[in-house]
Order: structure tokens, then C-alpha cells, then sequence
């Protein structure tokens, strides 16, 4: 676990081709490392949802690196944290392939803050492959020709014989390894001259291949470390006292009777924090019910008070999309209006926030399971009055994040706590409860759809009304949100992307008394379950199939012509048209994020008989075109797994406001979807273009109006709130 | 007191109060075993207790004195050799690829484990019976049932007498 060379801060200088060379290299070797840059964070921000972003070509720290050992061992440092979302593995293949390593020489570790890569970007959006595919083949593709050329001396062979594969060049009967040619080496190393060249697609070996995650051996033995894992020889366990009700603040704390609980070490109370060091993590929770706290609580919020917020009134709204006559009245001729709406719902990741600190008088060391390793720095930093640069943060393995491992969390009470017990290590994790209670959610959002046909089934006008709790304003500097003027994280998936001649999307975003913020896909779930619940309202209301009527509104252009595509695709998979098996029937529902576009079917049935009727999945089609395809049984996992997670939100998950507290404590009162109501999940990929695009969150997308329209072909109720009941 | 964890005796201090989970994960080191709520809902914790799969988080110390305690670090076979014989569930989790973030997946194992020994060879509904009470946020259920299936192609019984 401890990691001598961690604080060995590597240099970088920008090469004239925009690589960035590192010096200073731990040992002996080759390494080169990339960067995406750091472009403007409104044109990140607008790049996610209109494409995806791209690399710049000024990169000002690395993002990555690659490291060629004397052993023949390639070691990828990587700043994207692995959270199941299967990236080290796309990553490697993309290395691999222009660089032609050898695919079992190759290990992925994360890097630490302090060894170079400090992403700002964080591993969110389902970014890593798209932002990273163009920059690391060309750095893979370099550092395999500064290796020819060397090797073509070594060997005294012209550089144009040498057949580069599995981490040697070949040249008729000799041959020298990757390893070799870095041992031999001496001096500085030359970029070449030229842009190397790329390979076409048809010269690919790896990618676009299924290839076996690299995480997987360590993760069936248990070997795995991730932040509940962080182990240094003499830790202790620390526990934080909360806050009783949303917005508590701590007025008074006394050591009461914790000092007297067995295996305290310390009982911390500073400005506003009480907090036990203890010798066992249950010692540690329990000796902080132990302390006297006084509390200023501040409001009850009830569920009514949310409600009460999320309101829309048209006057509030910032139009984010507007084109021909813009808002549909209310009243209008021929109008059409439905209202929709969303819950609070939970990230249900199942490993709790934890950290384990170890912080000296001037540098701190931070094991922490977290997204964002260069936020958590600089919080850490901060809350211990330190320079980010006195603070590594070393990401460990991620038990679920869906976006709730945002930042440090825990990581500043195991550092506050560290630091009081004068540089032990301690480590800190959250309960359940306190995940329930004092994480952040997914917010609550409400819908007004409206929308006039016109003729021969197309769509005339569609408005979009919507409201919801803060997503990226909850991390977002307030003055940037307000020269947004609204949340693009609330509005995601809230864009109307049929070709329909008057369109109007407006939103308004709010903080909530619960802090809300980043789930999976973020309000992607949410808009595109009214925005296609409604449109196959229309659908019906014209006596138009539901895919018919999609298949007319989607448009001519590019964009309309993929959704062509991938909703013939799930539509002939899913046998659409034809009859479904008796008692059961199917809805269809689509969207696109990210560039990605989807489509998905759900065949489902109603069950009768117990308390309430229940709405059962027996079968989910979905197809997507992705782009360029890197690893086809990773776009399928983390297709499955949308879905169910999709479904799990779909119909079984809520929380609420009550008597100023999140509703749940535990998951018997907010259970998550299990393998009794998994439906089979066949996934198609529709081939796309050259470039990749993320698969993270789009499937999420489309799943609860799915389900919704299969409700509704089954028993003609339109179900329009999350959780779908009937 | 002393505990039999994966076939060897610990001597632990004597807290009956204290959670197995917690003892396995904190003092002994054995971070396979994972915790996920702490109230027996979720499956994380499994291990074994007797062969008998077992929810670690509710399990104080006091109930498994003197029973054999197995984790995810004893399921594989470790040979003289040094070589490491991955048990028939983690070989079959590898060749369906079945874990996301993989932080539920030993107590999906140890599940799958326990399972199989009684019921070597299930069919689907069981299968699914026998899975329902973990836990699995990343989704891998598809995945896992599939597993489930393939290592009941593969004599378990025979696995773990070797081991034993
Ligand atoms: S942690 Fe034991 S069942 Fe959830
Ligand atoms: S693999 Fe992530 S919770 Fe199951």
C-alpha cells in the first residue's frame, strides 16, 4: 500500500508535436505522456452535450502515461479511474494496438496526483474512450517509432525492415524486444520528426474486438483494492458526528461520555466538527453517539415543500432550445398537453464513501475512492489549510460511482482526523444510513409536454416545460451558474431532437433542501422518459405506430438517418410489428447523448393478484451506434447494466422529504432491482463512424419510457411518474 | 479467542459483540469480503460458515466459534507451487466477464459457491431463487446468472475436497 516514490513529482515539457515528454522518469525506461487539455469549461460543458469532447491539441498537463520498463512490461498510468465502467481495458486495447505491445505485457495502475496526471476533467459523462482514442493512438503510434528507430540501430537494420508485434520488431531472423531496445538506450530520447502514421480500421487487431477486462482476475479473488480497502500499518478508524436533520449546523459539542467508550483514541471537537479516533470502526461509530451535541436544526422540510419549489411557472423559465414560433400555449387549438414527473432517487452505490488520510505538518497522503482525484486534492488541501501541491491523492479502485464519487467526502474527516492524531493514518467510511442521508441525489424533476400534429403524422410543435433540483450547480461556481442561467446537468436528455418546425424547451433549476447533484446520465433518465413517454402519446393520438411516427419525425439529416437505423434495428430484434406473446406487450423509446444514439424495446406484463398489480420486464431490447466500437462486450456490459439500473429506477425507486430527513436509511426502505425482475437484455450495435463515443449513460436513457409505452399498448393507462405504478 | 478462517486458527481478542465483517476486514486483513449495508439486505458480506452462506455484517463473532469460516481469499486453490486454481464460480465469473466494479462480487460468489454445493445442478428458477437476495448496483445480473450456470457444468464438489 504505501508508495515510497509517490511524492517524486515528474516534469513535463510540451514537445514540439504537442507531446509531453516526462523527465525525470522513475528508473529506467521510456515514457511518454498526453494530454487532452484543459479547454474552457463552458465549451467542455457545451462539447458533452453536442458531441462529445474532443482533444485539444495545446495539452498543458498530462493526462496519461505510458512507461516502457527494461522488463518489456508496458505500464499505463492512468488519470481515469476504473469504476466497473470497463475503461482501463478500451484504454489498454487503444494502446496496444499502435503500439503493438503485446496485450498481456501491459498493466494499467491509476496514477496518483503526485506523479504527474492531474485531470481536471475527472472520469465523468462517459468521456474517457471519446476524449481519449485520437491522442493516445497517436502517442502509442510515436513511442512505437522512437522504439524502430533506436531498435534499427541496435539491430543495424533500416528502421523500414523492422515488423513491429507483440512488443518485439522483427527484421528476417533477428529480433529485439521493446524491453531490450529501452535497456540499450542511452541519452535523451528524439521525437521523431514526422506525424506518425495511423492505422486504417481494417488494420486493427484489438479494437473493435471483445477483449477480456484486465481488472477482472483480481476483482473474482478479492484481491482488489478499493477506498473501504486502504490499509497503512498502524491506521485507526475515525466516525464524524451528523447532522440529525437536512441543514443542521452544530452549535455545541462536549466530549460527554466517548472518551470513556473501549478503544477511543481521541475524541476531536474544532469549529463546527466532532469527530472519535478509535481503535475498530465500530468502536469509532459507536463512541460518536457517546458525545453531547447541540444542533441548530433549522427547518423540518417536508416532501410538500419540494413539491411546492418545483412548480413551473412559465415566467421563471430559461429557454434552451427555441426554434420556429417557440412555446406552445396551454390552451391552444388542437393542444396537446400531459405533465410528468420524477423522484428524488438515490445513487445506491455499494461502496460507502471512504478514505483513508495519513497527513504530516506539511504533506498529506490520501487513499480515496473517488471520480475527480484533483478535486478531492484541492478540497483536502483546503479544509487542511495546505497547498494542493502538499496533498497526493492516490485513487483507489471504485465500488460503484454512478457519479456520487465526486470529490473527496470522507476524505476531509479521515484528514482532519489524521492530523489531530498528529499523522496516524485513519480511515473513515460512511454507514448506509449516512449514504442515505448526507450523500447527495438525484433531483426531483416535474415536465409539461405539449405538442400540436400537423399533417400525415408529423409533429408540428413541441414544448418542453421543465424543473428540477440542481445537478452541476451543486459543484458549479454560483456566478457561472447564473451566466448560464440554467443547469445543463438538469437539462440533460431535455433537448427536442425530432425535426419538428416549432420547438421550445425551457427549464429552470432550484436548490432543494437535500443536496442534489450528478447521477448516472444525470437529468438524461428523467427528460427522456416525458419527452418519449409524450411523444408516443402523439403517436397514439394520430392513430400512428409508435415507430412509424418516430421513423417520420426524426428527420433527414445525419443525426435523423442514425436514428433510422438503430430503430429499425431494435425494432427488427425485438420482432416489433409482430405479435407480442399473450399477455404481454411491447414500448419503444429512444434518444441520443453524448452522440451516442439509442433505441430500446420493452416487452412487459401486468401481474394481478398480489397487494398491488405489478408491472413485470420480461424482455429489453437495445441497440445503439456508439461510433467506432472499441470493446463490443463492454458496450454490451455497461448496456445491461444501464438497463437494470434503469429499470430498477423505473419502477421500484423514490425517496422523500420527511420530517426534515431523507426517507430511507437503509435499502429495506429503498430496495434496488434484483435478479428475480431482470429481464433478458439483448444488446445490438449498429456500427457508426471512426470516432468512439461514450456508452456509460446513454442506455439509461430511453428505459422508464419504454417500459411506460409497453404499460400503456398493454392496458391504455399512461403512466407519467416515476416509479411507474398503476 | 479462536477462529478457523479458511483453514487456518486466528486467535482474535475475545468481543463476541463484535461483527465478523468487521474482524475479518479490519484486523485480519481479508478486504475480500465487502460491506454494503450493514443490515443482512444486500449480500456484500457473504462468506461461509459451516459451507452455510452467511451475511458477515450481522454475524457477531460469538456464532461462529469453533465453524469453519471461509471468505473469498479461500475459495481459490492455492497449489504447492505458488500456482493459484481459481474455484469453478471464479472461473466461470471470468469467462462470462461478469463484474462491473466488482464490489458485490465476492458475496455473489461465496453465494454461488455455498449454492452450487447443494444444488449442483439448478435449474434456472433456482438459480434465480438463490441469487435474488444479493445485491448487484452495476447490473450484472444477466451476467451472473449465466455464470451460475456454466460453473454447475463444472464438478464443485470435486473442487473443493481438494482445497479442503
Ligand atoms: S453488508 Fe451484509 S448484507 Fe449488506
Ligand atoms: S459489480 Fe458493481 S455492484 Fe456488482
Amino acid at each position: 500500500m504505501s508508495d515510497a516514490k509517490s511524492s517524486q513529482k515528474r516534469k513535463w515539457r510540451v514537445s514540439r508535436r504537442g507531446f509531453l515528454i516526462g523527465t525525470g522518469v522513475l528508473g529506467a525506461g521510456l515514457a511518454l505522456g498526453y494530454g487532452v487539455g484543459l479547454p474552457k469549461a463552458r465549451l467542455q460543458m457545451a462539447g458533452m452535450f453536442d458531441g462529445g469532447i474532443r482533444p485539444s491539441n495545446l495539452p498543458v498537463e498530462p493526462m496519461q502515461w505510458i512507461e516502457i520498463t527494461p522488463a518489456n512490461k508496458v505500464i499505463f498510468h492512468l488519470s481515469k479511474i476504473e469504476m466497473g465502467q470497463g475503461v482501463h481495458t478500451a484504454l489498454a486495447q487503444i494502446l496496444a494496438e499502435e503500439l503493438e505491445a503485446a496485450w498481456a505485457n501491459i498493466e494499467v495502475r491509476h496514477a496518483s496526483t503526485a506523479r504527474g496526471p492531474v485531470d481536471a476533467n475527472g472520469t465523468t459523462g462517459s468521456t474517457t474512450v471519446s476524449s481519449n482514442y485520437n491522442s493516445l493512438r497517436q502517442i502509442a503510434a510515436t513511442m512505437r517509432e522512437m522504439l524502430r528507430a533506436e531498435a534499427a540501430k541496435l539491430l543495424n537494420v533500416s528502421a523500414a525492415s523492422l515488423v513491429a508485434q507483440n512488443s518485439m520488431f522483427v527484421a528476417g531472423a533477428s529480433k529485439i524486444s521493446y524491453g531490450e531496445v529501452v535497456k540499450a538506450h542511452v541519452g535523451n530520447w528524439e521525437l521523431p520528426k514526422d506525424k506518425p502514421t495511423l492505422k486504417t480500421p481494417s488494420e486493427f487487431k484489438l479494437i473493435g474486438k471483445p477483449a477480456p477486462r484486465v481488472d477482472l482476475p483480481a476483482k473474482v479473488q478479492g484481491e482488489t483494492v478499493y477506498g473501504l480497502d486502504a490499509r497503512l500499518p498502524g491506521m485507526l478508524y475515525g466516525a464524524v458526528a451528523m447532522p440529525p436533520t437536512l441543514g443542521a449546523t452544530l452549535r455545541r459539542a462536549s466530549v460527554g461520555d466517548a472518551n470513556d467508550q473501549p478503544g477511543v483514541r481521541k475524541v476531536v471537537i474544532e469549529d463546527g466538527f466532532a469527530g472519535v479516533v478509535a481503535e475498530s470502526r465500530q468502536q469509532a461509530q459507536s463512541a460518536v453517539n457517546a458525545l453531547t451535541l447541540v444542533w441548530d436544526e433549522g427547518k423540518r422540510w417536508q416532501q410538500s415543500d419540494v413539491d411546492a419549489m418545483l412548480e413551473i411557472n412559465e415566467r421563471e423559465l430559461v429557454a434552451i432550445q427555441q426554434e420556429g414560433n417557440g412555446v406552445l400555449p396551454s390552451r391552444g387549438v388542437g393542444v396537446i398537453e400531459a405533465h410528468y414527473s420524477s423522484p428524488f432517487a438515490a445513487h445506491a452505490q455499494l461502496e460507502p464513501q471512504s478514505a483513508l488520510a495519513e497527513v504530516q505538518a506539511d504533506r498529506a497522503r490520501v487513499w480515496v475512492s473517488t471520480q475527480m482525484p484533483s478535486l478531492a486534492r484541492s478540497e483536502i488541501a483546503k479544509a487542511l489549510g495546505m497547498k494542493d501541491e502538499q496533498v497526493d491523492v492516490i485513487p483507489t479502485f471504485i465500488g460503484g460511482g454512478f457519479g456520487r464519487k465526486y470529490g473527496a467526502d470522507v476524505g476531509i474527516p479521515a484528514a482532519r482526523l489524521s492530523r489531530a492524531m498528529g499523522g496516524k493514518p485513519v480511515h473513515v467510511s460512511w454507514t448506509r444510513s449516512e449514504e442515505f442521508q448526507h450523500g447527495y441525489l438525484r433531483p426531483p424533476t416535474r415536465h409539461i409536454l405539449r405538442g400540436v400534429l400537423g399533417a400525415d403524422g408529423r409533429i408540428d410543435g413541441l414544448t418542453h416545460l421543465q424543473s428540477s433540483g440542481e445537478v452541476a450547480g451543486a459543484f458549479l461556481p454560483a456566478a457561472m451558474m447564473t451566466a448560464l442561467g440554467s443547469d445543463f446537468g438538469a437539462w440533460r436528455g431535455g433537448r427536442i431532437h425530432y425535426a419538428v418546425p416549432n420547438r421550445y424547451v425551457g427549464t429552470k433549476f432550484v436548490k432543494l433542501p437535500a443536496r442534489t447533484s450528478w447521477w448516472r446520465g444525470l437529468g438524461l433518465l428523467a427528460n427522456t422518459f416525458a419527452i418519449e413517454s409524450f411523444i408516443d402519446e402523439l403517436a397514439h393520438a394520430a392513430k400512428v405506430d409508435p415507430l412509424a411516427f418516430r421513423l417520420k419525425n426524426v428527420g433527414n439529416d445525419e443525426r435523423g438517418e442514425r436514428f433510422r437505423k438503430v430503430l429499425t434495428a431494435v425494432a427488427d430484434k425485438a420482432g416489433w410489428g409482430r405479435p407480442a406473446p399473450a399477455g404481454r406487450a411491447r414500448g419503444l423509446a429512444c434518444c441520443i447523448d453524448g452522440n451516442a444514439v439509442v433505441a430500446q424495446v420493452a416487452e412487459v406484463s401486468v401481474e394481478t393478484g398480489g397487494a398491488k398489480p405489478k408491472i413485470r420486464v420480461h424482455r429489453f431490447v437495445s441497440a445503439i451506434d456508439a461510433g467506432l466500437v472499441i470493446n463490443p462486450d463492454g458496450v454490451k456490459a455497461q448496456t445491461e447494466g444501464a438497463i437494470v439500473m434503469g429499470i430498477s429506477s423505473a419502477l421500484l425507486e423514490q425517496a422523500t422529504l420527511v420530517d426534515g430527513r431523507v426517507s430511507a436509511n437503509n435499502f429495506d426502505a429503498y430496495p434496488l432491482l434484483t435478479m428475480r425482475d431482470t429481464p433478458s437484455i439483448e444488446t445490438v450495435i449498429v456500427p457508426g463512424g471512426d470516432q468512439p463515443f461514450g456508452v456509460g449513460e446513454p442506455p439509461l436513457g430511453p428505459v422508464a419510457a419504454a417500459i411506460g409505452n409497453a404499460v400503456f399498448a398493454l392496458t391504455g393507462k399512461r403512466l407519467r411518474d416515476l416509479p411507474l405504478a398503476l | 479467542m479462536k477462529l478457523d478462517i479458511n483453514g487456518k486458527t486466528i486467535e482474535v481478542p475475545d468481543a463476541p459483540s463484535r461483527l465478523l465483517l468487521w474482524v475479518l476486514r479490519d484486523e485480519l486483513g481479508l478486504i475480500g469480503t465487502k460491506f454494503g449495508c450493514g443490515a443482512g439486505i444486500c449480500g456484500s458480506c457473504t462468506v461461509h460458515v459451516n459451507g452455510v452462506a452467511t451475511r458477515a455484517c450481522i454475524t457477531p463473532l460469538s456464532a461462529v466459534a469453533g465453524k469453519a469460516v471461509r471468505t473469498i481469499e479461500g475459495l481459490a486453490e492455492a497449489k504447492a507451487n505458488g500456482e493459484v486454481k481459481l474455484h469453478p464460480v471464479q472461473q466461470a465469473w471470468i469467462d462470462e466477464q461478469v463484474p462491473q466494479c466488482g464490489w458485490c462480487q465476492s458475496g455473489q460468489m461465496m453465494q454461488a459457491a455455498a449454492f452450487l454445493q447443494q444444488t449442483p445442478k439448478p435449474n434456472e428458477a433456482q438459480i434465480v431463487e438463490a441469487m435474488s437476495g444479493n445485491y448487484c448496483r452495476c447490473g450484472c445480473y444477466m451476467r451472473i446468472k449465466q455464470a451460475v450456470a456454466r460453473a454447475a457444468q463444472v464438478n464443485i464438489a470435486q473442487h473443493d475436497e481438494v482445497n479442503a
